[in-house]
């Protein structure tokens, strides 16, 4: 059992703040939502909680089973169970998805993984995103299409196993059968490995097919309302507007 | 920054930013050896130690070698192969100690079906009516003090032969390996494969720890009679010592023959490297692919030539660099379609990736077409270390040393990959991976101070 907890946390970039005191927690096991428009700052979230070096925490705490994970490297908090699906993959040119996925794994482990396991554990991946194995012979996000870039990103947290996992808008770009794959590749993956996800979203549309427990709505760096489903219903049927007054008249 | 988009073919434009000249089909007259000597001793001593200057911003410099202090060294025979070679597959091996030939090796039966693999010096003597049609046909013995100190003084040699139709599967492994500083190698490969016979062919410059300053002056022949194929890699690595390596390559390409030519230059105080391919047959076609990685104070000069005698013709060269340290490397790429070479198609790209402050890299491209029914151009690209990658990488695990080893190896895989040949892609990927381990620190400094 995992546990991610968010306090307080403020973070800036050179030019702007762009978190305000984010508090947040997703344990493994638990599918979050976090909604919120444009520029409100939930990539930024994402990012750095995986510790990107362009974002500055400036106040507060991102703690994983109550370690402080504010001054380790991102591969540290990948081996301890963080994962992060990016909103824009990046190309990896001249290395193959199965290499770069061995290498991973091996990153993450003490004993190298054997060969004749890491092949089982691709074919049972390769089908459940619904990939070509000739897939994973491909230099990693090099010319891939949107669609397939989105794939590899559940591909890789489908075989690097992580105990939680932030989608940072895997959604976006989608057409709808690349959308149902990635999303029902989510589903399983939190119902097989136990995982916890926190699903950042700009359109709600991977919501249809996933149904998340907890949903957080962020405006301008802030969390403003933590809820359940009905909030995804409320905000598709209103917008963000009424949210944004309603916290404006709180404050 | 890439910049991609091939530029128009230029006309016969004169090209002032380089004092870099192609060979251009010259060759030196059919002559006993002794009096090619002769004439190289007398150049020898003529001409001053050369110097290469491309106005203002780069100098290849060998005015202050001290080749006075430097011995030809002869070795006793060795009875085994060199490590680099190990087990590696293969269907001869020459290996060139200093300055002489101290181990061959070749099947009786590619013996019996006419393959002849042996020291020029022996071939001079036994098979000395294929030596004199090919010896120095596309060389030239007195351009500087090096090349004719080479054409006058070689020892030992490696002399080829791969009789009509024949095609041999495994490569061939000749070594040149300098074993000690003040030593004075001259080198001089001739290899022919004659019409329709296929071949695959490795030449490997290599140092032991060397303490001093050494010279390596190599010169290069291979012919690719019509209809012939080889596929020949060079791997250039002198080690940490003071390995001066000063050199001319040359290959023709008869009609519809066909090489892929891969240099790897990995390793050497300075490296001065003319290569020049010649399509010199209609249907002939080549692959010229390069990659070189210098570091510390390493000095590497590439000139590259893709010179097309006649058409139809093709030719693609794709070059990779990359620096460390307070290297400094320089590619020059010239494309030249003779005129009348018609419907002669070839490309030259040349990617860059700088990895030190103090490091440099140029490209220099250039193309001179003599013909209209031609297309000529080139491209490449200037990258440094993209962080976001280096990041990415991260978020799945991989330490930022590790990360950066998989970008530059990345970088290097388009080429690496085509050697088709896992032992020496072995070598190469661990020497990479070796020079980004030494320069670890210097390559963290230069990513964190962007």
């Amino acid at each position: 059992m995992a546990e991610l907890e968010i306090r307080n946390l403020h973070v800036r970039t050179e030019e702007h703040e762009i978190l305000r005191g984010v508090d947040l927690t997703v344990r493994s096991g638990e599918l979050h939502a976090l909604l919120g428009p444009n520029g409100s700052g939930k990539s930024t979230l994402a990012n750095t909680i995986m510790g990107h070096p362009s974002y500055e925490v400036t106040e507060g705490q991102i703690l994983y089973d109550g370690e402080e994970l504010n001054e380790l490297e991102p591969h540290e908090r990948a081996k301890l169970g963080l994962f992060l699906a990016f909103q824009y993959p990046v190309a990896v040119p001249g290395v193959s998805v199965a290499n770069f996925l061995r290498m991973a794994i091996n990153a993450l482990r003490e004993e190298p993984i054997k060969v004749k396991q890491f092949g089982a554990e691709l074919d049972h991946a390769v089908r459940l995103l619904d990939v070509d194995r000739a897939f994973t012979a491909r230099h990693l996000n090099d010319g891939f299409s949107g669609g397939e870039k989105k794939r590899a990103e559940i591909l890789q947290m489908a075989m690097l196993r992580p105990q939680i996992a932030v989608l940072d808008e895997t959604d976006s770009g989608l057409d709808v059968d690349a959308l149902r794959t990635v999303a029902e590749g989510v589903a399983k993956l939190h119902r097989e490995q136990g995982i916890g996800a926190l699903i950042i979203t700009h359109y709600q549309r991977i919501l249809d097919y996933i149904r998340p427990q907890f949903v957080h709505v962020m405006i301008d760096g802030r969390v403003v309302l933590d809820g359940g489903p009905e909030l995804v219903e409320r905000i598709e049927r209103d917008g963000y507007d009424p949210i944004r007054e309603e916290v404006g008249a709180r404050a | 920054m890439p910049s991609g988009t091939p530029a128009p073919p230029k006309r016969g434009a004169p090209r002032e930013a380089t004092l870099n000249q192609a060979l251009d089909g010259r060759g030196t007259p059919r002559m006993p050896l002794s009096q090619s000597r002769e004439l190289a001793r007398e150049a020898y001593e003529r001409l001053a130690l050369p110097s290469w200057r491309r106005s203002g911003f780069w100098t290849t410099s060998l005015e202050r070698f001290e080749l006075d202090s430097l011995t030809n060294r002869q070795q006793e025979p060795d009875d085994a192969r060199p490590a680099i070679l190990a087990d590696a597959p293969a269907a001869g091996v020459l290996v060139q100690r200093d300055s002489s030939v101290v181990y061959t090796e070749l099947s009786s039966e590619l013996a019996a079906q006419g393959v002849i693999l042996c020291s020029l010096e022996e071939a001079a003597q036994d098979h000395s009516e294929l030596f004199e049609r090919y010896y120095l046909r596309r060389l030239l013995l007195d351009r500087h003090k090096l090349e004719a100190a080479s054409a006058a003084f070689w020892s030992g040699g490696a002399f080829l032969y791969v009789p009509p139709e024949l095609r041999v599967a495994e490569p061939f492994q000749i070594v040149y390996e300098i074993s000690e500083g003040q030593t004075a190698q001259y080198a001089h490969t001739l290899a022919i494969g004659d019409r329709g016979s296929e071949m695959r062919l490795r030449e490997y410059g290599i140092a032991g720890e060397t303490d001093g300053p050494a010279l390596h002056a190599g010169q290069f022949e291979l012919y690719l009679e019509d209809n012939a194929r080889c596929r020949l890699a060079q791997l250039t690595d002198w080690g940490v010592g003071e390995v001066h390596d000063v050199s001319t390559s040359v290959v023709e390409v008869a009609r519809d023959a066909y090489c892929h030519w891969l240099p790897s230059l990995l390793g050497g105080a300075l490296i001065r490297h003319h290569d020049e391919i010649v399509v010199a047959g209609p249907g002939g076609d080549m692959a010229f692919r390069g990659l070189l990685f210098s570091e510390r104070d390493e000095h590497f000069d590439v000139f590259a030539v893709d010179l097309h005698e006649t058409g139809p013709s093709g030719g693609d060269v794709h070059w990779r660099g990359a620096a460390t340290g307070r290297s400094r490397a320089s590619f020059e790429g010239l494309i030249k379609i003779n005129q009348g070479a018609q419907r002669s198609h070839t490309y030259l790209q040349f990617h860059s990736m700088l990895l030190s402050r103090d490091a440099e890299l140029d490209a220099i491209p250039s193309v001179l077409v003599g013909a209209d029914d031609v297309s000529a151009s080139h491209g490449g690209t200037v990258g440094e270390l993209d962080e976001l990658l280096i990041f990415y990488m991260q978020s799945r695990g991989l330490p930022r040393p590790q990360a950066v080893r998989v970008i530059v190896e990345g970088f290097f895989e388009p080429l690496i990959g085509q050697l088709e040949d896992p032992h020496l892609e072995r070598l190469v990927r661990e020497r990479i991976g070796g020079k980004l381990h030494a320069a670890a620190e210097d390559i963290e400094r230069y990513a964190l101070a962007r």
